[in-house]
């Protein structure tokens, strides 16, 4: 069975979605995410969803959750890479993501993490 | 024109993926942004997850419609249907899931969504898009393009062209699934309509019955209750001629009126439960025809003395016009009359000037004979006149409060016309009079021609069956069966044949097919019945439609649809004819008044009975075929009696019971030499009761000492 691989950067964890995940991938994913950040006590997670040409209710909410529990986990997510036609799509399929946050590619996304940590032990 | 593209069986989490690559792939082709593929794909994506997680499996078609210029995606599935359809596409649903956003979503998505879903049998949704204007419009060479594309994938990967082919299996496989379902279904409502045929079937049969039910007990209750009724009827009518008659002293004006319409009430009663009687006869099918050679004139002659009495008015003439010319007819003169005096009556009492006149005309092609009966009365409404016909129907009119009736003249002349082979007719004005007409043919029942009638052969040892079946091939297939039995079919092809069979031959049974000619052969029952020599003799009526009943009710013992089966034809053939065999009875006697006697003292068809005239014919007929008994007369002119027995064969198996029939004493001498003589009888004083004991005794010695 494919998996998405799981790399860790320093304490951050980068997930990387380069093919169209079937449901069961995405909830392995998510399984296997909060238990790496369990493990490697990760403090952010930065998903790449630049591959993925679309972005649907159920992956969308996979997204939610993954940002939900790595928040419970006290690490933070951000979501980069994120099309165009999907942002759009996502909007217009009424979905909203409220716990995730986004930046456009990797390199911000690094740079939102770094921020995100630092205001939190800063506070 | 509308094309489908492809279709998808989704049936689990990776079909769903496919779906969505093969959608994006469509959208792709048919020519749609970037955005629109996502949001198709998107839409697809939605529904698809719903059917998979709701309904387990389902499709997804893709059809291009070029007419309208879009992408028509349908999906359908089997499950259980959606139940807060309202709920959500209003978007107050909540899913207890999270989810709930999918069709909401795909809705959004696309341009044109429509759902329908029912509690079992699942959801179906079309989503549409309009495609992009392309210049010339779509040709079907861009179709077959786009199909072509499809079929070989861009992406060569072996397990995806496995997976993809396997899809295509399984939508074909479902396709023929659901065309088998159409099958069973189908197969399922033929199943249910044969059975409502079916029950409709019994339903009819059982109404049919029921209303032959209600008809015989109408005929039962009509002949009873008229009977019943015409018993005091008889009384009153008795006894006010009595009071009339002054037997017992004056009465006073008033009362010898009063006492007069008493009796004239009476006689209307008396009439009415006549002719009631007359009906219910009919209609039990007892009314026999009494063929007779007549004359018209004779006829007329009797009825003007008979109905002179009604006219009661000068007003009116009853004219008979002369009849000389008509020739003779052969029918029943008393139904003839019946039906004449209907009219004439009915004509005399709607008459209230003028005439009633009455003729009668022959048609010599034909050969038919009608009678008129004219009147000047008050004729009759053409709406009315189809219900004359009718019982106890009378038109309403001025006069209908002075001259009375029953309402069943009419009707009962009509059957009884039926009847007679011939019909009744009327023809009327208001206001200018009616004619009423009977033609009936002027021969009953054309004598059958051939009076010879076939040659029947008797064999011996055989007991004869009487066959009436107009059919040759039924009666001969009737007498195949009957060749190997010990019954011989004697075939009658008509009634009046088998008249003459009976009379000729003794037949131990009547085969009778009520098919031949009617009413002819019920009467022939009936006759049968009637007649005391063949009271007992058992009837089995075949017929091709259906008249157990009737059969049975008019006498018949048995009765079987044709064509019978010939092992229970048989079978009931023995049982009628007595469970045991049926005895032969050898009669061998000089004096054929003698035999005559003996045979007729004997009860029909209990034996089979053979005669022979003298003692050596006696003693040929006993080497042919061996007789259970011998009614022997003691002095024969080629041998004594006594001389037979001699020379009867000596095996004791072979030996038949002898009574001895004998007109003088015998002697003691003669006494000695009788071996097996059970009795002797006395010609002088021989009686049916004592003959039957004698061959009684004579058949249980032969059983006690075989």
């Amino acid at each position: 069975m494919d998996q998405i691989p799981i790399m860790k950067i320093g304490d951050c964890l980068l997930v990387s979605i380069q093919v169209d995940m079937h449901d069961q991938l995405a909830i392995s994913l998510q399984d296997n995410l909060t238990t790496r950040i369990v493990q490697t006590r990760a403090r952010g997670v930065m998903i790449d969803i630049s591959a993925l040409e679309i972005v649907d209710s159920f992956i969308g909410r996979m997204l939610n959750n993954i940002a939900s529990m790595s928040r419970v986990l006290d690490a933070v997510t951000v979501v980069v890479g994120m099309q165009p036609a999907v942002a759009i799509t996502l909007v217009e399929l009424g979905l909203t993501l409220p716990g995730v946050r986004t930046a456009l590619d990797v390199d911000r996304g690094l740079a939102l993490i770094r921020r995100l940590i630092d205001d939190e032990a800063g506070s | 024109m509308r094309t489908r593209l492809l279709a998808i069986a989704i049936e689990r989490e990776t079909d769903l993926v496919l779906a969505r690559q093969r959608t994006r792939h469509i959208a792709a082709l048919a020519g749609f942004d970037t955005q629109d593929q996502t949001r198709i794909t998107t839409a697809v994506s939605e529904i698809g997850r719903n059917v998979l997680e709701y309904a387990k499996a389902g499709r997804i078609e893709y059809w291009l419609d070029t007419t309208e210029a879009k992408l028509e995606i349908l999906v359908e599935d089997k499950g259980p249907g959606i139940a807060d359809l309202d709920a959500i596409l209003s978007g107050s649903y909540r899913s207890p899931t999270g989810m709930g956003i999918g069709i909401l979503g795909a809705r959004r998505l696309m341009e044109d969504f429509s759902i329908r879903s029912r509690a079992g049998e699942g959801t179906h949704i079309r989503m549409t898009k309009p495609l992009s204007r392309k210049r010339g419009g779509w040709s079907t060479g861009d179709i077959a393009k786009m199909s072509a594309a499809l079929v070989v994938p861009e992406t060569m990967d072996p397990l995806q062209e496995i997976r993809r082919q396997n899809q295509e299996m399984v939508i074909q496989l479902e396709e023929l699934g659901r065309r088998q379902e159409e099958l069973e279904q189908l197969n399922q409502e033929l199943h249910e309509t044969n059975r409502g045929v079916v029950a409709l079937y019994a339903e009819l049969d059982e109404r049919a019955e029921h209303l032959r039910r209600a008809d015989e007990l109408k005929l039962r209750f009509l002949s009873n209750m008229s009977h019943e009724f015409r018993t005091p009827l008889n009384s009153i009518l008795a006894l006010s001629r009595l009071l009339l008659g002054k037997t017992d002293g004056d009465l006073t004006a008033e009362q010898a009126k009063q006492v007069q319409f008493i009796r004239k009430s009476a006689e209307t009663l008396t009439e009415l439960v006549n002719d009631l009687l007359d009906l219910a006869k009919f209609e039990a099918g007892k009314t026999v025809v009494n063929v007779g050679e007549f004359t018209v004139d004779s006829l007329f002659g009797v009825l003007r003395g008979m109905l002179r009495p009604l006219l009661v008015s000068d007003h009116v003439a009853l004219v008979f016009d002369d009849a000389a010319e008509v020739p003779p007819l052969s029918s029943d003169e008393g139904k003839v009359s019946q039906i004449l005096r209907n009219f004439i009556s009915n004509a005399l009492k709607y008459t209230e000037k003028g005439e009633v006149r009455v003729s009668a005309e022959t048609d010599v092609d034909a050969d038919t004979v009608t009678f008129h009966v004219r009147d000047t009365g008050i004729g009759i409404e053409p709406k009315d006149i189809e219900f004359i016909w009718q019982e106890f129907h009378q038109i309403p009119h001025g006069l209908q409060s002075r001259v009375k009736g029953t309402g069943l003249g009419l009707p009962l002349s009509r059957k009884l016309a039926l009847l007679l082979k011939g019909n009744v007719a009327v023809t009327s004005l208001p206001g200018e009079g009616s004619c009423f007409s009977l033609a009936i043919p002027r021969l009953y029942a054309a004598e059958i021609s051939d009076r010879e009638g076939p040659a029947w052969h008797l064999e011996a040892g055989k007991a004869p069956v009487l066959i009436v079946d107009d059919n040759a091939a039924d009666a001969f297939s009737i007498e195949r069966w009957l060749a190997g039995s010990r019954y011989q079919a004697l075939a009658a092809r008509s009634i009046a044949e088998a008249q003459r069979a009976m009379i000729k031959f003794q037949p131990v049974a009547v085969l009778l097919d009520v098919m031949l000619s009617g009413q002819e052969c019920w009467n022939f029952l009936i006759e049968l019945r009637q007649n005391e020599a063949t009271q007992g003799l058992p009837i089995i009526v075949l017929s091709t439609t259906q008249e157990e009943r009737k059969a049975r009710s008019l006498g018949a013992d048995e009765y079987f649809d044709k064509p019978a089966d010939p092992r229970r034809l048989l079978a009931a053939l023995d049982q009628l004819t007595g469970r045991r065999t049926i005895r032969r009875v050898l009669i061998v006697d000089d004096e054929e008044v003698s035999r005559y006697l003996q045979k007729q003292l004997l009860p029909r068809g209990a034996f089979a009975i053979e005669e022979a005239a003298t003692g050596v014919a006696g003693l040929e007929r006993v080497a042919e075929a061996c007789p259970d008994v011998i009614l022997l007369d003691l002095n024969l002119p080629d041998m004594t009696g006594i001389d037979f027995i001699e020379a009867l064969p000596a095996t004791p198996d072979r030996r038949p019971a002898i009574v001895l029939v004998t007109s003088a004493d015998v002697t003691q001498d003669q006494r000695g030499r009788l071996s097996g003589v059970s009795d002797i009888l006395r010609k002088s004083d021989i009686t049916s009761t004592s003959l039957l004991a004698a061959i009684e005794r004579a058949l249980d010695n032969e059983s006690v000492s075989p």
